[in-house]
């Protein structure tokens, strides 16, 4: 969190000085478009936070871990995809589930497809994805992205 | 009641007619393109925000049914929590996000992730995309910035699949908590799937891109000033 944060300090002030080196009041322009995208979506990003803290809260892990217990083959692939798809927030909320739910048993191929599940399709993530490049992208991205956790989790069952 | 049911059958038609009268003027001038934008920029918003807000009622619901009512007040704790937190990572990823806008040349980013890159596009956005930091509020505004700035529909896809996939960031963290091996075992074989999906966006869905674009266009105007 904190390193993230950094970087993305450095970066903003690296192409704001950048912007600003540039002597056409380029930086302005860029703190207008900034201002503007805020402006434009902060009832939209409150209720993405909304929704992200009641995925968070709704769906308890209990659930999950209930569902995958020791699932393998393409059965514990698929069910790996799903769940992990139902797993909020970021990695530290994530990967100390996951960790749980491969230490009680499952298949390298449901742990796989779990991670990418969690990674590609968490729902986590829709909500900002709706609030912020809208409907169309999020759509063309899950129509295209869909299989990939599944098929993973198959590649990896395939390989002794 | 009975005010409020008066108040409503004043209100109502009104705006019903004012939209009636938009839409008419929407379609006949030119010179309304400007307020149109407007308009369908709000329209747009107005569909997402009832569409989350039922998705969080039904969550909400879910919740309650399963847990008790105190879901409610942990749901909100939970998202405001989440808010402050990334507030700073919120600003810095939205300046970035404009920076990258008047920085970057249409030209430049036409040779890079547009028209003119092809798979050189993919390959650079799944790079950005493995390398920048933070949750989905910090690439998808940058996502967005590059779509408006001009980028193919498919870098920016490899950008954000990557970003999935790829990610640096998270890699310690991974290792620690799954071991070695199973990270490794994934990185290989996820590897080839944000230049997949790039490819693939960008071989049959060009056209959907620039909907894309033209939505994300939409959405911002409501920021504007008259």
């Amino acid at each position: 969190m904190i390193t993230a944060l950094i970087i993305l300090f450095v970066l903003a002030a690296i192409t704001s000085v950048l912007a600003y080196k540039k002597g056409d009041g380029s930086h302005r322009k860029g703190f207008k478009i900034a201002q503007k995208t805020l402006i434009s979506m902060w009832p939209l990003l409150i209720i993405a936070f909304l929704m992200a803290g009641f995925i968070q809260v709704a769906i308890p892990p209990d659930l999950i871990r209930s569902w995958l217990g020791a699932e393998a083959g393409l059965r514990g692939v698929l069910i790996g995809s799903i769940a992990g798809a139902l797993i909020p927030g970021g990695p530290y909320v994530a990967f100390p589930i996951i960790a749980s739910v491969v230490n009680a048993g499952a298949g390298l191929g449901t742990a796989v497809s779990f991670i990418t599940g969690w990674a590609m399709l968490g729902m986590g993530a829709i909500p900002f994805e709706l609030a912020i490049i809208g409907s169309r992208f999020m759509f063309l991205r899950l129509a295209l992205v869909l299989i990939i956790p599944p098929l993973s989790g198959i590649i990896v069952n395939l390989i002794p | 009641m009975a005010k409020r049911q008066l108040i409503w059958r004043y209100f109502l038609p009104k705006i019903k007619e004012k939209n009636r009268k938009w839409r008419i003027q929407c379609r006949l001038e030119e010179k309304w393109l400007v307020t149109c934008r407007r308009f369908r920029g709000r329209k747009e918003m107005k569909n997402n925000i009832i569409i989350m807000t039922t998705v969080t009622i039904i969550l909400a619901v879910f919740g309650v049914v399963q847990q008790g009512p105190s879901v409610i007040t942990a749901g909100i704790i939970a998202g405001a929590k989440m808010l402050i937190q990334v507030i700073p990572l919120l600003a810095a990823a939205f300046v970035l996000a404009g920076m990258i806008q008047v920085l970057i040349s249409k030209e430049l980013i036409n040779k890079w992730l547009g028209k003119d890159a092809g798979l050189k596009g993919i390959l650079l956005g799944a790079v950005a995309g493995a390398l920048i930091p933070g949750g989905p509020y910090v690439f998808y505004p940058i996502a967005a910035s590059f779509l408006l700035s001009g980028a193919e529909i498919g870098a920016v896809l490899a950008f954000v699949v990557a970003k999935n996939l790829w990610t640096i960031s998270r890699l310690p963290m991974e290792v620690a908590l799954m071991g070695p091996r199973l990270t490794a075992i994934r990185y290989i074989v996820t590897f080839v799937f944000p230049i997949l999906v790039g490819l693939i966006a960008n071989l049959f869905f060009r056209n959907y891109g620039e909907r894309v674009t033209e939505q994300i266009k939409l959405m911002q105007t409501v920021g504007d000033k008259k």
